[in-house]
């Protein structure tokens, strides 16, 4: 069982899977999938903003929770780089580099967190979601923020 | 908890296990696909949206009611504005530098990976920024966001942030 859950399945079995998923939203709620809104329903909640957690905040307790299934069943991570997480924390090794990668990642999600609350959604609001039920909205933030991500991931290798 | 709860738990429940099961939680993964060193992820992505462009277009026609707040399934559109350029493009440089968007922060959460915890602080930060910068220029744009939010009128549903 975990031997077969640490190796990816193949895109067209997760993609489909995924889309799933999409369609469940619907068929259950008749709402669109999102991450984002999630996040922003337990900061509204937090901040005085909203007096009742939306649906979309236990959307995501949701996969915290499936994450946390996943790892219990696969017997490990999906994430094995040792102690390290990503280019980052490599290139920011040894010293006070730690702290300065929790710290640059710290303003990535300052990035994350007001680029899609401004574009009324992420890779899953408005790339799977949005691009799903063919918003025009969703289709020109998805193009940007996927062309904007590779520009910037070439950028990045090329001075590191 | 309520049946609409349960039903989103139960939604995300899935959600994480595929985002896990498909190693999107792995930042080296991600940054193979933005430096279009491997299709994985873009094909994941085209069928995901193939099958749920499809699928609920399907619904719609056989008008087909949603099972817990019994509405006809359909959705709304938006017109492209500044913002979906300009707010996609500032995600863009985060997830390019983090190589982490936020359903896979979530997963990474559930999975005990600790390097998640500034970035997940960073988002909160950042949609609470978002709200400043927001109530700071009436009038909002999107008067729906704030304040308390009503339960949707006769359904069991909280209603969400639009995102």
């Amino acid at each position: 069982m975990s031997h077969t859950l640490l190796q990816r399945p193949a895109w067209y079995v997760i993609g489909p899977l995924m889309g799933l998923i999409v369609i469940a939203a619907f068929a259950l709620l008749n709402e669109r999938v999102g991450v984002i809104g999630g996040f922003s329903d337990v900061v509204e909640r937090l901040t005085g903003r909203r007096s009742v957690l939306g649906w979309k905040a236990w959307f995501v307790f949701g996969i915290v929770g499936g994450a946390l299934v996943f790892r219990l069943l696969a017997g490990g991570a999906t994430v094995r780089h040792g102690h390290h997480f990503s280019w980052l924390t490599r290139e920011l090794s040894g010293g006070s580099g730690g702290l300065v990668a929790g710290g640059v990642l710290l303003v990535a999600g300052v990035l994350i967190g007001f680029g899609s609350k401004t574009a009324s959604g992420c890779t899953s609001g408005n790339g799977l979601g949005g691009c799903s039920t063919g918003s025009p909205g969703s289709l020109v933030a998805t193009g940007t923020f996927m062309a904007v991500a590779i520009a910037v991931s070439f950028l990045i290798r090329a001075v590191t | 908890m309520n049946r609409a709860r349960l039903a989103s738990v139960l939604l995300g429940i899935g959600f994480g296990f595929l985002l896990s099961w498909a190693h999107f939680v792995d930042p080296d993964q991600i940054r193979r696909m933005l430096l279009l060193q491997e299709p994985y992820m873009w094909e994941f992505f085209a069928a995901a949206v193939v099958v749920g462009f499809v699928g609920i277009r399907l619904m719609r026609r056989a008008r087909v009611r949603s099972l817990l707040t019994g509405e006809p399934v359909r959705w709304s559109v938006a017109k492209p504005e500044r913002r979906h350029v300009v707010g996609a493009a500032i995600f863009g440089v985060g997830w390019a530098v983090s190589d982490v968007c936020p359903g896979p922060v979530a997963a990474q959460i559930g999975q005990g990976i600790v390097w998640s915890l500034p970035l997940i602080a960073g988002v909160a930060i950042g949609v609470a920024l978002h709200f400043r910068r927001e109530e700071g220029s009436a009038p909002a744009r999107e008067p729906e966001s704030r304040g308390p939010a009503p339960l949707k009128a006769g359904t069991p549903l909280p209603a969400s942030s639009a995102d």
